[in-house]
């Protein structure tokens, strides 16, 4: 696993109940391991402080944390955008 | 609206706050809460923190003060409490000028609108006693005009309350996911006691994506002009009866029914089903039309009424599902749940009595593990 997954994966553990015990399936709907409306701003706040980004206004809607894996294509948009 | 006197098996306190939050309406009733009130077992510190946590402060402090009471209560608390009315009356009276202010702003831009909760119940439901407590001030407008609204209210000197919060980027995300409103925003005044002046403005009648809707834009025709007290010749837009009931029914829906409200212990308060009590007891020829039934119909909110109407018959004794002839209505697997995400569902299972008198609602864990629902 690289960097940002390790990382990755124990921000959303922190937050989402169902996902600390199993590996995460990058695939299933984050409501699906716990995500309720109060965590998905836990999550997306946890998410800017590991990873040093910003989501800007456009990007704070449901898609953006719909499953693992779009979430994660988000915050490696996001750490693309800031290193150039 | 008829209804039995509560049962006192909470406590005198809660009995006098769940008479209070319904209304007093006779002299059984009056009796009743004066009996209470100088009862010896009576525990003035659950009574005060019980009508704080449930905004009833000068609700209490009024009815005591009615009574002349003031030889019955310890003497400071009867000080507090009177100061508290007082203090309660005098903000109504700068919400009132800050409500005029927004409101003709609004106008002038030719942006439709509506004043609701506190500011439209306090003169039409609760008397102008001053007796309403209030947070903030509440508009409805449409969502095409967010922008615009945004505009004027920046130019009025409001700026989001982000600025003011404990945690300003948790409560601009939040506000980001949930474009049912725009952001809080506040002003800061320069009045006698009070510091800053909030604003909440909302652009649906429940929240986004909510399958229990009504459309606002056909919520807000034809509102009723209602006069301002104190204020001559000056009147506010508020929802025509249905939509007001509607509003202030769903409006509680949500709150009660989301999970982030009960966790965040913001979800339900005596005073909330007090209005909509207030609201049917003054409205009745009106709500008991079939209007409003083909209108929860065909928006397909009749099951989100029945939801709140039979918790607040259970809870009040009050008799709300027959007199809107919905007893056919509600659906049971609904009427014991709670939201938890968009699609997703959990069990409830306490009584909204219970609920109300909890302390620690946000401790409270779901029954069962959430699974796809409304």
């Amino acid at each position: 696993m690289d960097d940002i997954t390790t990382q990755f994966e124990e921000c959303l553990r922190r937050h989402l109940r169902s996902a600390k015990p199993n590996p995460i399936n990058y695939d299933v709907e984050l409501v699906q391991l716990g995500l309720d409306s109060m965590t998905a701003v836990a999550v997306l706040m946890d998410m800017e402080k590991t990873f040093g980004i910003r989501f800007p206004d456009d990007m704070l809607v449901e898609g953006t944390f719909r499953t693992a894996g779009r979430l994660k294509e988000a915050v490696q948009l996001l750490r693309e955008r800031q290193a150039s | 609206m008829t209804r039995s006197l509560p049962d006192q098996s909470l406590g005198p306190e809660w009995t006098i706050l769940e008479l209070l939050a319904r209304g007093i309406i006779d002299d059984s009733e009056v009796q009743m809460v004066r009996d209470l009130l100088t009862t010896d077992t009576l525990k003035w510190g659950e009574l005060l923190e019980q009508a704080l946590r449930h905004k009833m402060f000068p609700m209490l402090a009024h009815q005591i003060m009615s009574a002349s009471l003031r030889f019955d209560v310890p003497t400071n608390i009867y000080m507090h409490l009177e100061s508290a009315l007082e203090w309660n009356r005098w903000q109504i009276e700068v919400f009132r000028r800050e409500t005029v202010r927004v409101a003709q702003a609004l106008a002038d831009r030719g942006i439709p609108f509506v004043v609701t909760k506190g500011m439209a119940f306090e003169s039409t439901l609760y008397d102008s006693l001053g007796t309403r407590y209030m947070n903030d001030i509440d508009f409805m407008i449409t969502p095409r005009d967010r922008d615009k609204v945004m505009t004027v209210m920046q130019e009025l000197g409001f700026r989001p309350f982000f600025d003011w919060a404990k945690d300003a980027r948790r409560e601009e995300i939040s506000s980001r996911l949930n474009p049912d409103h725009l952001p809080k925003l506040a002003r800061e005044i320069d009045q006698p006691g009070i510091r800053l002046i909030d604003i909440d403005i909302a652009n649906s009648l429940t929240w986004t994506k909510s399958p229990f809707d009504v459309p606002v834009e056909e919520a807000l025709e034809n509102p009723v002009e209602q006069s301002i007290p104190g204020m001559s010749g000056v009147s506010i837009p508020c929802f025509r009866p249905i939509y007001q009931f509607l509003f202030t029914v769903l409006h509680l829906f949500r709150e009660a029914w989301l999970q982030k409200f009960v966790e965040s212990g913001t979800d339900v308060g005596l005073m909330k089903f007090g209005d909509v009590i207030r609201l049917i007891d003054r409205n009745q020829n009106k709500l008991t039309d079939s209007e409003l039934l083909r209108i929860m119909q065909t928006h397909g909110v009749t099951d989100a009424v029945a939801w709140v109407l039979r918790h607040m018959d259970e809870t009040f004794h009050t008799h709300a599902v027959e007199l809107l002839a919905l007893e056919k209505h509600g659906n049971e697997k609904l009427l014991r749940s709670q939201m938890r995400s968009p699609g997703y569902v959990n069990a409830w299972s306490e009584s909204m009595r219970g609920r109300l008198q909890s302390k620690s609602r946000g401790s409270v864990q779901p029954v069962a593990p959430a699974h796809r629902g409304s």
